[in-house]
Formats: structure tokens, C-alpha cells, sequence
């Protein structure tokens, strides 16, 4: 059957100190800058000067009003095809372990290209609707 | 001896070896956004045919400074200090009309994940760190063999794909929070546009894995030094993560997001001073995280020639001196890889924004799907040499480039007949276009090639 590489195993949380770690210094670093850049620099204040920038024009309403629902599509197939991916990456670190020799083996690539397949119907599903045009 | 605090039990080799390395590579990635950046002005120059920037030096406009440097430039080498410096202390506005809780966080939001990737990026290889004690506290940290990398964690290219895909948090926020309908777009164009382009990368990453059979930076390093490069066997796989990694850093050609032309600044319009500084840095922290990423994935990480294990830089070698050889070596590869970025921008034209999209969604999807399965069928084969790889990855080309024209086209640019253009010109009008044989341009304006035939 598949072994799992060591590597996978034994999972050690003490490893994941340097990630904590690395965390502290550039959320520090960020607050630094962001703190540092709103006391050093002038402030000056003005009623034109407080307009959001819109080529010079006076700006007409706002600009959280609705819009394209094409946006919203992308957002939710991303969702679908990455959610796949992520349950593809145990099968693409442990399927080189895998004997061909075995009795099952070719069951277990079935497996897997039938669940690639499930995102193949769905990109299908996706193209015929016209989620992926963009003209 | 045993000092009054006990010694923690995490810190042990590792650990220290994690924090040196995070602390120096964090300090040489900022040196180099800003080195990068001075690249960019200066390669874009040589590529227009301009000097770039070339004054300002180091000395700050200090008397004493600029007296010991004799008024010596340093060949414009001070740019991006001086820009800092001045984007520190310059006014860090906030307009009116923003969200400003989530207009002052976004920055931060953005540069936060750009610094936190590299973490797992194998800078040198092993290291066989020495016993060390601690003088004042009485630890003695014990000698032992480890890995010279930020974070020695085992899930890897993970790791660094979920920090990568964070950073649309930020640049989503900043763009709606700042209440600009250019900014607005901006943001939608990115977001879009970097969730479109993480399909293909994390397919791309998933035919690689299926190759190598491991997550861990470290392990796929070895394997390119056991069985030669992985652009040698998956060119096609390395171009289309290339051009993935492109469009996730919102590089040009795939700059839609912050085009002059269309969205003034793109999500960061309303920015300032440091605020947008972080934007700014974010970018470069991206490009270099992911150029080095290319490197460890499809150049070898820290092997030096494809085939061989030159002395300094093979994996058994574990002094300090081949983990400075490795770390020089991955470095220089990230270094080139950032100034193949730098040259591609200036010298590809941008792509319209539908169609970036459609090759995201049309092109690159079905194209690393393929790969992967044709790379799942070859391992299962049993076949994953060089040759059976590339030649499999070469077919996949082939059968795209084949497939390609096959496709059902829809009408995309239509262009609308202008009466009197130089493409429709009115009735009793002649055109002179220039064509190539003919060297120079000649004039084509209806008008005066009109007046011009009547002579």
C-alpha cells in the first residue's frame, strides 16, 4: 500500500517557532513604518485638498455602488477549482510511493483521475455558461 | 554552573540557525526591493535609451559626508534611500470619504504576507552548526546537523502559496476602503485577476510535487541535484509558472490592476507617503520571494550546473563555507531572475484586462490540467526519467498549440469602420500605406496623400 514519507509523518509543532517568529518582526516592521510615516510626516488639511482623486473632476457619488456580477462568478469558481487543488496535494506527495505492480494500483489512478474529472465536468459546466468570457 | 533561568525547550540548532537566516534574509530582501527598484529605473532607462537615475549618492546632503566622498555619485546608487527617506516624511494623508480604519490597515494587510514567504525558501542548504554555549545564562546549545532555512516546516510550497494568496486581502481592502472608483476597479482587477492566476500556479506546483514526491523545498533541491534541472524536463510547466508568477505579482505584462492609462494608480490612487511605499515594497518582496521559489523549483535551487555536484555547492557539503557558496548561488539565480522580470516589463506591451482573463481562464487551465495528468500517468508508469518527462511535456505543447486553432472563435475585437480613417478612407480619397518593403514611413494621411497624388 502507499507509505507515507517520513517527512509527513511526524509533524512538529516546535518547527512552526521561526514562522511565529518571523510573524512578530514584520507585523512589527509594517506597524513601524505606518506608525513612524503618519507622526514624522506634515499634516495639512483643506476642503479640495480631502476630494478622492478622480482625474481632476469633482467626484460624482460614490464609488461602492454595484458592480459587474462577472466579479462575483470568478470569486466563486476560483472557490470550486482551488478547493480541488487542495485536495490534491496529498495524492501528488504520496503517489510516486505507489507500486504499479499491485493488484489495486490501477484502482487507485481511476480514483483520482475521476475526481480530476469531476473538475473537468465543472469546467465544462463553467464554459458552456460563459463564466470564463471576458469580451 | 546552570543559570538561574532554565534553558527553553525550543531553543535548540535549528531554531537559532532559523533565526539568523530570518533575519538576515529579511534585512537583504528589503535591501533588495530597493536595489530592485533602482534596477528597474535603470534598466527601463538603457532600454529607452535614457540614463536613469545617476546623482545621488549617499551623502544626504551632509557637508561632512559629501566632503569625504569627494562628490562621488556612487553612480546613482542612493535613489532608493533617498526615496525612503522622503516617503517617510512626506504628508500621509487620509481623504475624505474613506473607511479609514481599513484605509490605514491595508498597507499593512498587503507587505505583511509579501515578507512572510520566503520563510521556507532553502537559502543554503545544511549546515553542521557547531556546540555553542551561552556566556551569561549557562546554555550550551548542542552541536547538530540543520537546515539552513527560515522555517524548517514540512508542508513546504504550501506554506509559501498560502502567504502568497493572502496579499489579495490587503490590496481588496485598501481599493474598497478608499472610496475611488479607480482604486475600486483597480482592486477588482486584482483580486480577479491574481485568483484567476492561482489555478494554473497551484497546478503547475501540483505536476512538479507528482515529479519529486515531496512538499519540502530541501527535498526537491536534492532531487533536481540526483536527476538534473526541472526545466531540462518540464519546460513547459517552468514557462507557465513563469508567466503565473508574473500575473500573481501584478507584473507587467499582467499589470492591469495599476495601468497609468486606464485607473490612474490602480488600487493604491489614494495612497501616500509610506502607505503607499508598503504597496510598493510588497510588490518587490513578491517578485523576489517568487523568483527565488522559480529557482529552488526549476533551476536547482542551490546546484550550480545541471548536472554535476561541483564541490562547494553539492548537497553533502554542510561548513560554512559551502552554505555561503549555495546561499550566493541561489541568490545570483534570484537576482537574475528579478532583472528578467525587470527586462520583461519594459519590453512587453500590456494585455487588455479580457484578455488577460480569458488566457488565465481559457488557456492556462486546461493546459496545466493536462500536464498534470500526462505527469500522473507517466509516474505511474514508472517512466519519471528526463527524456519520457520532457518528451510528455513537449506533447502537451504540441497537442495545445494543435488544439488551439480548432477552437470555436468568437468575434472578440470588432473593429468599427471610421468613414475617412487610413483603414476606410472616403470615396475620392487615396491611401498611401507604408508597407515594409519600403523602408521609411510614408506619409499616410488621407488628407495630404490626396493632396499629394494631385500634384
Amino acid at each position: 500500500m502507499l507509505s507515507i514519507p517520513p517527512t509527513l509523518a511526524a509533524t512538529d509543532v516546535a518547527s512552526y517557532l521561526p514562522v511565529l517568529l518571523l510573524i512578530t518582526i514584520v507585523v512589527g516592521f509594517a506597524a513601524t513604518n505606518l506608525i513612524a510615516s503618519a507622526l514624522l510626516g506634515p499634516s495639512r488639511q483643506g476642503d479640495i485638498k480631502a476630494m478622492t482623486y478622480e482625474s481632476g473632476m469633482n467626484p460624482v457619488g460614490t464609488a461602492r455602488k454595484r458592480f459587474n456580477v462577472r466579479f462575483y462568478l470568478i470569486a466563486m469558481v476560483f472557490l470550486v477549482f482551488d478547493i480541488e487543488i487542495i485536495f490534491l496535494y496529498p495524492w501528488a506527495v504520496t503517489f510516486r510511493n505507489l507500486d504499479p505492480s499491485l493488484s489495486d494500483a490501477t484502482v487507485w489512478l481511476g480514483r483520482i483521475l475521476f475526481f480530476i474529472l469531476t473538475t473537468v465536468v465543472a469546467y465544462i459546466y463553467g464554459y458552456r455558461k460563459g463564466v470564463f468570457r471576458f469580451d | 554552573m546552570g543559570g538561574m533561568i532554565p534553558k527553553p525547550s525550543f531553543l535548540d540548532a535549528q531554531f537559532v540557525t532559523s533565526a539568523v537566516v530570518l533575519l538576515v534574509v529579511m534585512n537583504l530582501l528589503l535591501v533588495m526591493a530597493g536595489v530592485a527598484i533602482y534596477l528597474e529605473r535603470k534598466l527601463s532607462a538603457y532600454i529607452q535609451d535614457r540614463v536613469g537615475p545617476n546623482r545621488v549618492g549617499f551623502d544626504l546632503g551632509l557637508p561632512l559626508l559629501q566632503k569625504l566622498f569627494g562628490g562621488f555619485g556612487f553612480w546613482g546608487l542612493g535613489q532608493s534611500l533617498a526615496d525612503g527617506i522622503k516617503m517617510l516624511l512626506k504628508e500621509d494623508y487620509t481623504p475624505r470619504g474613506v473607511d479609514t480604519v481599513l484605509f490605514r490597515l491595508a498597507p499593512g494587510i498587503v507587505v505583511i504576507p509579501a515578507l512572510l514567504g520566503f520563510a521556507v525558501i532553502p537559502w543554503g542548504g545544511e549546515f553542521d552548526f557547531p556546540r555553542l554555549s551561552v556566556p551569561v545564562l549557562g546554555w550550551t546549545i548542542e552541536a547538530a546537523r540543520v537546515e539552513v532555512v527560515g522555517a524548517a516546516i514540512n508542508i513546504g510550497v504550501i506554506y509559501l502559496l498560502a502567504t502568497a494568496s493572502l496579499s489579495i486581502y490587503g490590496i481588496a481592502l485598501g481599493s474598497w476602503a478608499s472610496n475611488n472608483k479607480y482604486s475600486f476597479l483597480g482592486g477588482l482587477r486584482a483580486s480577479s485577476q491574481m485568483l484567476a492566476y492561482e489555478i494554473p500556479m497551484g497546478l503547475c506546483f501540483l505536476s512538479v510535487l507528482l515529479v519529486v514526491g515531496s512538499l519540502v523545498p530541501r527535498d526537491i533541491v536534492a532531487y533536481q541535484h540526483q536527476h538534473g534541472w526541472l526545466i531540462l524536463s518540464q519546460p513547459l510547466t517552468a514557462v507557465l509558472l513563469f508567466v503565473c508568477v508574473l500575473a500573481e505579482c501584478n507584473r507587467a505584462p499582467f499589470d492591469n490592476a495599476e495601468c497609468e492609462q486606464e485607473l490612474v494608480g490602480g488600487y493604491h490612487t489614494e495612497y501616500s507617503s509610506m502607505r503607499f511605499g508598503l504597496f510598493f515594497l510588497a510588490e518587490y518582496a513578491h517578485m523576489a520571494t517568487s523568483s527565488a521559489m522559480w529557482a529552488v523549483l526549476f533551476l536547482g535551487g542551490t546546484s550550480l550546473v545541471p548536472f554535476a555536484n561541483l564541490p562547494l555547492v553539492s548537497p553533502d557539503d554542510a561548513g560554512i563555507l559551502a552554505v555561503l557558496a549555495k546561499f550566493s548561488v541561489l541568490f545570483g539565480k534570484m537576482f537574475l531572475l528579478v532583472c528578467f522580470m525587470i527586462v520583461i516589463r519594459w519590453s512587453l506591451p500590456r494585455l487588455r484586462f479580457d484578455q488577460v482573463m480569458q488566457a488565465g481562464w481559457q488557456g492556462m487551465i486546461p493546459v496545466t490540467l493536462l500536464i498534470l495528468v500526462t505527469n500522473a500517468l507517466v509516474v505511474f508508469a514508472g517512466l519519471a526519467t528526463l527524456p519520457v518527462l520532457l518528451l510528455s511535456n513537449l506533447a502537451v505543447a504540441g497537442v495545445a498549440a494543435g488544439v488551439q486553432p480548432l477552437l470555436p472563435k468568437r468575434p472578440a475585437n470588432h473593429k468599427i469602420r471610421l468613414a475617412g480613417s487610413r483603414f476606410s478612407p472616403l470615396d475620392h480619397e487615396s491611401v498611401l500605406v507604408t508597407t515594409r518593403a519600403q523602408g521609411v514611413a510614408v506619409i499616410d494621411d488621407p488628407r495630404r496623400t490626396s493632396a499629394l497624388s494631385a500634384h
